[in-house]
């Protein structure tokens, strides 16, 4: 018996040092550009956690529901906050709400709390579902400043008429000028049936502006084109953000019936939709930001500006201009080159990035008008949207 | 068709092997509630061990030259490496419940305590995240078997059997049926199998007879860890994407019920995962699944609610243990410490 526990013994010893090691590697800071004096620029080099000298982290992130790591939405906006504390040398922390997926407002109340106790001066909050946790973080520490990105100007309490908070910044971003851009692309480069699947059961204002966006985009390019097209329109299996083998299932079962492409738009759930697209050697679409790193199956992806938004705010709180933002809401779009599809990585045979970059400029002239209101998604005359619910 | 058989081999299969593990362990008269934990567990093992080879150069070599014989080597090592740690995880609820006389059903709720916790812990530290996903690229383009694995062309077409066996398919669904087979074989046909059968009936007539009681359980209990852990990883490599977050989604309590369902006998068992399968592929998929190849997608435009499909997996194993438990036959020692001077 006792060669048995021994034996048990040793192996957890063994499996625990193989973890450490990992870990460090992982954590390992290669930001040896740094010593040079030359400025990082890829955000994964520079370490998610840094230890401060004083024990106070200045800048603070707050994380949307899903993981911090989830190469989408709280990644692209951490990028945000370690490019530009490591460029001007600020201590950074992140902090997760606890309880995930189902994190309540108390929550996160406590994961911004924490941060100003660890002595945080500009607290960054992503994802739309912590305005209730702002309004009371925000009340309590007023010499604290608040980025509330995917939101809007945030009152002192619920009732009309009450004062707005000054200290916080609401930026937002006109998805649907993003969504719009990748679903002409799509169609312009021959697909025309597509899928839309996205996060937050259709409650989420950043996903549905994504999404009835993408179905305009679509339309506008297969009218041009004179085609018909069909979106498969979705919002099942993503209410928490996350991977599923039923997402997984769904995505497989539309790509078995023709579906070209998916968009998939929400964190997390890219991976179960990738893994269905490199079965069927199909597509995805990414979204936030450039996902082409993550899989072959990617031909483009529907960005927001999250890291260099959250830069210019950061910038703007250290310049002593915060005023300017606080208070009020920053809608960010294609005019602020905020949105838009990644031109470096782009894979696209069929339309170039002239192409592109001529219809960009139509929105941002006003050319091409696209509403954002989605409660107006229906089938046109060129494209078909069956809504699976 | 082919689409509807494929997604319900992929559920059905970890089902089947889990259950097939309950089985090895409680004719053995070891109850083995651990199967989630040690599912849990063994799936993390097997992505941890993908994600580590997939910076070693022979595989990211094989990889970039499409050699698929080697990637699928390492699917096949990884299944060894998840059923090997299964195996010594398990060996917890063997020492805790064979030599210490422990309750077996709170032993094994600790593990399935125990293993998510764990197994979060880990992830937690080797890549901060909450979900531990492969270094790069992802299942389907790794190890899963498709026309452009064999270099065919996508549009060629195979025919029907070709088609179900070979294009999107993992090799390792068939490892899986191949191992239940010859287990299942072990189970009734050998002198092995015969003495393991008799410590879950009778341990005292066994061990009159000269068989080691202690070491058939821990036979048993041993071989039911290997499989869950192989399970554990099967399950997380061909419906999750390999990715490991301390989570099954519940397939090793599905798996017990599979089993009782089946009435502790591998063919019912293999049977009942799956019907439980097709359901669970009936759920997720019911929108787009064409029975008959004529284009009309039948079940989504009977118009029934979409909770109802997603429900019908565990209606289905609600009515059926209704319906088939009074018939049910559990062995008879199950649950019993053995000890030696006891009649």
């Amino acid at each position: 018996m006792k060669r048995v526990l021994a034996f048990i013994l040793a192996l957890c010893m063994v499996f625990a040092l193989c973890a450490c090691n990992s870990g460090d590697d992982s954590k390992d800071p290669k930001v040896t550009d740094d010593a040079n004096g030359t400025t990082v620029t890829d955000p994964d080099k520079i370490p998610d956690e840094m230890t401060s000298d004083d024990g106070k982290y200045e800048i603070a992130f707050v994380t949307d529901v899903g993981q911090l790591k989830d190469k989408s939405f709280n990644q692209g906006t951490f990028d945000g906050v370690k490019l530009y504390a490591s460029a001007n040398d600020k201590s950074y922390k992140y902090y997760q709400p606890a309880n995930g997926d189902k994190a309540t407002d108390d929550d996160r109340y406590d994961a911004m709390k924490a941060a100003v106790d660890n002595g945080a001066k500009i607290v960054v909050c992503a994802g739309f579902k912590q305005e209730a946790a702002i309004r009371q973080a925000a009340a309590e520490f007023a010499d604290v400043s608040f980025v509330f990105v995917d939101g809007y100007p945030v009152t002192e309490s619920t009732e009309d008429g009450a004062p707005v908070l000054k200290n916080v910044a609401g930026i937002s971003f006109q998805e649907e000028q993003s969504g719009y851009l990748a679903g002409y692309a799509a169609v312009m480069e021959g697909y025309t049936k597509l899928g839309f699947t996205g996060g937050g059961g259709g409650t989420n204002p950043a996903c549905c502006r994504f999404g009835y966006g993408f179905v305009q985009g679509v339309e506008a390019a297969a009218a041009e084109k004179n085609v018909k097209a069909e979106v498969n329109y979705s919002w099942l299996y993503g209410s928490s953000f996350s991977a599923s083998p039923e997402l997984q299932t769904m995505a497989a079962g539309w790509y078995q019936n023709g579906t070209q492409a998916i968009f998939a738009c929400g964190g997390s759930m890219f991976a179960s939709v990738s893994a269905a697209a490199e079965a069927a050697d199909a597509k995805v679409i990414g979204v936030d930001t450039d996902q082409s790193f993550e899989s072959d199956t990617v031909i483009t992806s529907a960005t927001k500006g999250l890291a260099s938004s959250v830069q210019w705010a950061l910038a703007k709180f250290y310049a002593g201009e915060f005023a300017e933002i606080g208070g009020v809401g920053t809608a960010l779009g294609a005019k602020d080159d905020a949105v838009g599809l990644p031109t470096a990585t782009w894979s696209l045979e069929n339309w170039s990035v002239d192409q592109y970059n001529a219809l960009l400029k139509d929105i941002k002239d006003g050319k091409v008008v696209i509403d954002s209101d989605w409660n107006n998604l229906k089938s046109t005359d060129n494209v078909t949207v069956n809504v699976i619910e | 068709m082919i689409f509807l058989i494929q997604q319900t081999l992929l559920y059905a299969v970890p089902l089947m092997i889990v259950a097939l593990a309950g089985c090895f362990s409680e004719r053995s008269g070891i109850i083995n509630l651990a199967l989630e934990g040690i599912m849990i567990f063994g799936a993390f093992v097997g992505v941890l061990f993908v994600r580590e080879m997939q910076g070693n150069e022979v595989y990211t070599a094989a990889k970039a030259a499409g050699d698929w014989v080697t990637l699928q080597g390492l699917e096949l090592l990884a299944m060894l490496v998840a059923a090997i740690m299964g195996a010594v995880f398990s060996l917890l609820l063997s020492f805790a419940s064979i030599n210490l006389r422990a309750d077996q059903t709170i032993g094994g709720t600790a593990l399935n305590l125990l293993a998510p916790a764990l197994v979060l812990f880990f992830i937690r530290i080797i890549a901060n995240q909450n979900t531990l996903q492969m270094a790069t690229g992802g299942a389907g383009s790794w190890f899963m078997l498709k026309k452009s694995t064999f270099g065919v062309d996508k549009a060629t077409e195979w025919g029907f059997l070709k088609e179900v066996l070979l294009n999107k398919a993992y090799l390792a669904t068939y490892v899986c049926i191949l191992l239940f087979i010859i287990l299942s074989i072990i189970l009734y046909k050998t002198k092995f199998g015969l003495r393991l059968r008799s410590c879950g009936e009778n341990p005292q007539a066994a061990d009159s007879l000269g068989i080691n009681v202690y070491r058939m359980r821990y036979a048993g209990t041993t071989i039911s860890g290997a499989l869950a852990g192989m399970g554990g990883f099967v399950y997380a490599l061909t419906t999750a994407n390999c990715s490991s977050n301390g989570d099954v989604a519940g397939f090793g309590f599905l798996a017990l019920a599979v089993m009782i369902f089946g009435n502790w006998k591998p063919l019912n068992i293999a049977m009942a995962s799956l019907l439980f399968g097709l359901f669970k592929c009936i759920a997720a998929a019911y929108t787009s699944i064409d029975i008959n190849g004529d284009g009309i997608y039948a079940l989504a435009e009977l118009g029934i609610s979409s909770h109802l499909y997603r429900m019908l997996p565990y209606i289905i194993t609600l009515l059926v243990l209704a319906f088939t438990s009074k018939s049910s036959r559990a062995p008879k020692a199950e649950g019993i410490p053995y000890e030696k001077g006891q009649r």
